[in-house]
């Protein structure tokens, strides 16, 4: 298989272990993130791929050829792999045409140069090409960066958070274009990220790294957002709503509705898990058509493009009475004061995860939960 | 997972690296590191082998007379230089007073006179026959000595006096850097909360720089051990003095190394304190929100008093000996200025040229031999080669004799038995051994260097060029010697310097009749011919300035907050 291939990798600095038997499978062509806190090995996982790092267990293979397991260690150069770092590392020194003509090797000059300049033209810095590092933008420095590692034809290419020197503004336009460079050359791409959002946007598929080294999860950004396997991969888009409950009946009740909790043994102690969007904020008319649950209001946070709202229950909670709730609503929310207002559960945002689940061997498909579904 | 791990066990497989780590950097580094310290070793193996009955001899004779020597010179050298070292640091770094963007970098070139070499001055101006005495008796009449007192410069105080004065700049530097690093807010909050500038002084901003303090103060006391030049000329018995007595005089080397055995303890006291220090530094800051000292204007007799506190250090210390040789340069210029001196200062140049050029590209293999492998041996052995810093010249020197020599016989008798050749004396004093002792000694100075210089480039730049395709020597030649150039430029030309200057162990390991400006000046001004000397003698006054001047720059440019100075501040020794 083309690409890279990462089989039962861990790593430890002296007791710290950092990657706990990490697999990886990255085609050519395919973009895949790397998504975990700081200190969660994501950066140890990319440096052994390039063999900055030795490899103390486990297998790497570039093109069907092994570069690190036990007794091979392959040296970066002879890898046939393109990185790029969080600082983006272009050599001081030399200028840009000079950075991005360092790596090309067996051409004659002219034939490097021209190919450098193709690769500047791809990511729209020729004008820049005789300038040195320091002239550059944060963002034209990332640019020419992707540009050096792409130009040998790497097999495989490695990020390390390649977006998180930028400001905001200029995040999302080089997003773009440095997906559609990676897209054209077809190389098999690794990218480290701690940003949620970002991992989301780039990938293909995701690995979600916990801070153990292990691997959580691992699939397509649709399937990480909408079918989290694990507490920790659902607490990674942000805040939460937390309830906990008992499974009845195949059922979980929580105060604003009552989620169907699948493969889960009855009398099971759960912990349920409400994404803010996944709270349904109505406006009682007052026939009590909703059947929500009354919660009054806090406060109202505008954030741009959506709202956070703060809700408090009110009756009807039993133990839960006063807990509060965040709610994001697209709409900008008026409450009206003579109004009841009740809060009810949308269970495509709800995850039901077991509480007494001690031990924590989460590894790809074995943790126990559940997708949840509304009881009808 | 099982499919995975059968598909690749079928693939296949480049290289196999059962001794991975045993690559040409690693083992070079610890090869050369294990070089560089066979002459300590060699002298800690005699001192700790039971010879002859030289311990108790010499611990019945001598030996009490040059411990007591030694501590009392260390003691008085280690106060003088934290009195006047401590004190203008925090002067010209807290207070204003006119003169003060001056003395910041004047305070330093005292640093440039060796001590042997203002010794011989100021025992010329100050001894009976000199000018001071005369102008004494012509104004009040004495004739005899015996009619009035006046301090014996040939003693023990008058060597506390000459190495407090030309070493003091070590703490100056190191403490100056220090209360500069220090922020404003815990000094204005120690005043808000109603100290005075006296009590602030001794209550914050003096423990805070306590560890850069006793680091600059360990490296003024390993160079105290280190100075031959001064005690030889000053006849004071200290260890140094009697490892040369017991070599030359007696003629007994296993003695001689004994005596640098126990030197060495007070060496490990030294390095074991500076090491300390060094440990503890990192801790030492608080906040990091810097701006310009403000500084208190000094008024009335204050001012004077600070003028005065700095400016004598550096007139008695650097200008008063430069002018003095300088006048004598001129008187005797054509006897100073002979063939023979153009002779030793061209040896001179082409030894400290060789032991410069050699101690860099060591420097820089083996701190690049550290970076591309964090590996515990060979961390361990770069540390344990950079010692000889620490250790006596004269220690070196008996060392470098002795393992050489052993050498030398080992080769001879190997061809002998194999070939019937007698190779006789390979090493032994030849200029390969004097520079073999200059790279021992000052190894440190490089290797330090070019690993702080090493250490500003980032690791990514190594990991981008390694994954471009180059090998770890094309990255070494394109990314880094060009990234590093002024710390390679710097770290040549300490240890050129430090080699112009050096003497004991040019003494020691210099082939017959082979002079350098050092030997040449020191056998001169010993027989009181200074005049003819003080051509050679500036001209290493002269190299000494190069430093300093380097330095000076850095200190200028560095504002409170900035530090580009430091990586030669704790390297200098």
């Amino acid at each position: 298989m083309k690409g890279l291939h990462v089989v039962g990798v861990s790593h430890a600095y002296g007791d710290k272990q950092v990657l706990d038997n990490a697999s990886l499978m990255i085609p050519a062509g395919e973009v895949v993130c790397l998504l975990g806190p700081s200190g969660s090995g994501k950066t140890t996982l990319l440096r052994l791929a390039g063999g900055l790092e030795r490899l103390q267990k486990g297998r790497i293979a570039i093109d069907d050829e092994i570069v690190a397991d036990k007794d091979t260690h392959v040296e970066p150069e002879h890898r046939g792999i393109g990185l790029m770092f969080q600082d983006y590392a272009l050599f001081p020194h030399l200028s840009i045409i000079d950075n991005v003509t360092f790596g090309l090797f067996g051409q004659t000059k002219d034939q490097a140069h021209r190919r450098a300049m193709d690769m500047l033209d791809q990511v729209g810095m020729t004008r820049h090409a005789t300038s040195y590092p320091h002239m550059l933008s944060g963002g034209q420095q990332q640019r020419v960066a992707l540009a050096r590692a792409l130009a040998p034809e790497p097999k495989v290419l490695l990020l390390d958070e390649p977006f998180s020197g930028l400001d905001t503004n200029m995040r999302g336009q080089i997003r773009e274009q440095t997906l559609s460079v990676l897209k054209a050359s077809g190389v098999a791409t690794v990218m480290v990220t701690h940003d949620p959002e970002e991992a989301m946007f780039m990938a293909d598929r995701i690995k979600i790294l916990g801070a153990n080294g292990r691997i959580l999860q691992a699939g397509r950004p649709h399937e990480i957002y909408y079918h989290p396997r694990h507490e920790f991969v659902a607490k990674l888009f942000g805040l939460m709503n937390r309830f906990e409950g008992v499974v009845k009946g195949g059922c979980v009740e929580i105060p604003i509705g009552k989620i169907r909790a699948k493969g889960m043994g009855e009398g099971r102690k759960v912990e349920v898990l409400v994404r803010p969007e996944g709270v349904i904020l109505e406006s009682d008319s007052g026939e009590g058509s909703g059947g929500g649950t009354p919660v009054e209001v806090i406060s109202t946070h505008l954030l741009g493009h959506d709202n956070i709202v703060r809700v408090r229950l009110t009756e009807k909670a039993g133990d839960e009475n006063g807990k509060e709730l965040y709610v994001r609503i697209h709409h900008t929310f008026e409450p009206e004061l003579s109004k009841r207002i009740t809060a009810a559960v949308d269970p495509e945002y709800a995850f039901i995860f077991p509480m007494d689940d001690l031990d924590d061997t989460a590894g790809d498909g074995h943790t126990p939960s559940a997708r949840s579904e509304a009881a009808q | 997972m099982t499919t995975q791990a059968t598909a690749v066990d079928m693939l296949s497989r480049p290289r196999k690296e059962p001794w991975a780590w045993l690559n040409v950097w690693s083992i070079g580094t610890v090869l050369i590191a294990a070089a560089v310290t066979v002459p300590i070793v060699a002298v800690l193996a005699i001192a700790l082998t039971p010879g002859d009955d030289i311990w108790s001899h010499l611990a019945s004779t001598v030996l009490p007379l040059y411990i007591s020597t030694t501590l009392q010179l260390m003691i008085g050298v280690g106060v003088g230089t934290l009195i006047i070292g401590v004190g203008t640091a925090w002067l010209v770094s807290t207070c204003r007073f006119p003169g003060k963007r001056i003395f910041e970098w004047a305070m330093l070139l005292p640093m440039a006179m060796p001590a042997y070499v203002i010794a011989y001055v100021y025992t010329d101006i100050l001894e009976y026959a000199g000018p001071v005495q005369g102008l004494l008796r012509d104004v009040f009449g004495w004739t005899l000595k015996r009619e009035y007192w006046f301090p014996e410069i040939r003693s023990l105080g008058g060597a506390v006096s000459m190495m407090t004065l030309v070493l003091y700049p070590y703490v100056y530097l190191l403490s100056r850097a220090a209360f500069m690093e220090q922020s404003v807010c815990v000094l204005e909050a120690s005043r808000m909360l109603g100290r005075g500038p006296w009590r602030s002084f001794f209550s914050v901003a003096l423990p805070l720089a306590r560890p850069a303090i006793v680091i600059g103060t360990s490296l003024v006391l390993m160079e105290t051990l280190n100075d031959f030049g001064t005690v030889d000329f000053f006849a004071v018995s200290t260890f140094t003095l009697g490892i040369y007595d017991v070599w030359l005089n007696m003629n007994n080397i296993a003695g001689a190394a004994q005596l640098a055995g126990l030197l060495l303890f007070f060496v490990v006291f030294l390095v074991l304190a500076e090491r300390f220090a060094r440990r503890k530094q990192r801790f030492h800051h608080t906040t990091s929100k810097y701006k310009a000292l403000p500084g208190y204007e000094l008024r009335g007799w204050a001012r004077l008093l600070a003028i005065l506190g700095c400016a004598l250090p550096v007139v008695f210390g650097f200008v008063l000996p430069a002018v003095v040789l300088g006048g004598y340069a001129v008187i005797h210029f054509e006897a100073a200025a002979n063939a023979e001196v153009f002779r030793y200062a061209g040896n001179s140049v082409l030894l400290s040229g060789l032991a410069a050029a050699l101690a860099l590209a060591i420097g820089i293999f083996m701190a690049y031999g550290v970076r591309l492998r964090k590996q515990k041996i060979v961390t361990f052995m770069a540390r344990f080669a950079s010692l000889g810093y620490a250790v006596p010249g004269s220690v070196l020197a008996v060392g470098v004799l002795v393992s050489l020599g052993a050498l030398d016989n080992g080769i001879d008798g190997f061809m002998r038995g194999t070939f019937g050749i007698s190779t006789g004396l390979l090493f032994s004093g030849t200029i390969a051994a004097v520079t073999f002792g200059y790279l021992v000694r000052f190894l440190a100075l490089s290797f330090g260097t070019v690993e702080a210089s090493l250490a500003k480039v980032t690791p990514s730049m190594d990991g981008a060029s390694r994954s471009l395709g180059h090998g770890p020597l094309s990255t070494l030649r394109r990314i880094h010697l060009p990234l590093i150039r002024a710390g390679m430029l710097t770290a040549a030309m300490l240890v050129f310097v430090d080699s112009m200057k050096e003497l004991p162990m040019t003494v020691i390991l210099r082939p017959f009749n082979f002079h350098t400006l050092a030997t040449y000046v020191h056998q001169y001004a010993s027989d009181e011919q200074l005049g003819e000397a003080s051509l050679a003698a500036l001209a290493i006054v002269g190299f000494g300035i190069l430093p300093v001047i380097v330095l000076s720059f850095a200190i200028t440019r560095s504002r409170p907050g900035h530090s580009s100075g430091r990586t030669m501040e704790g390297q200098l020794s």
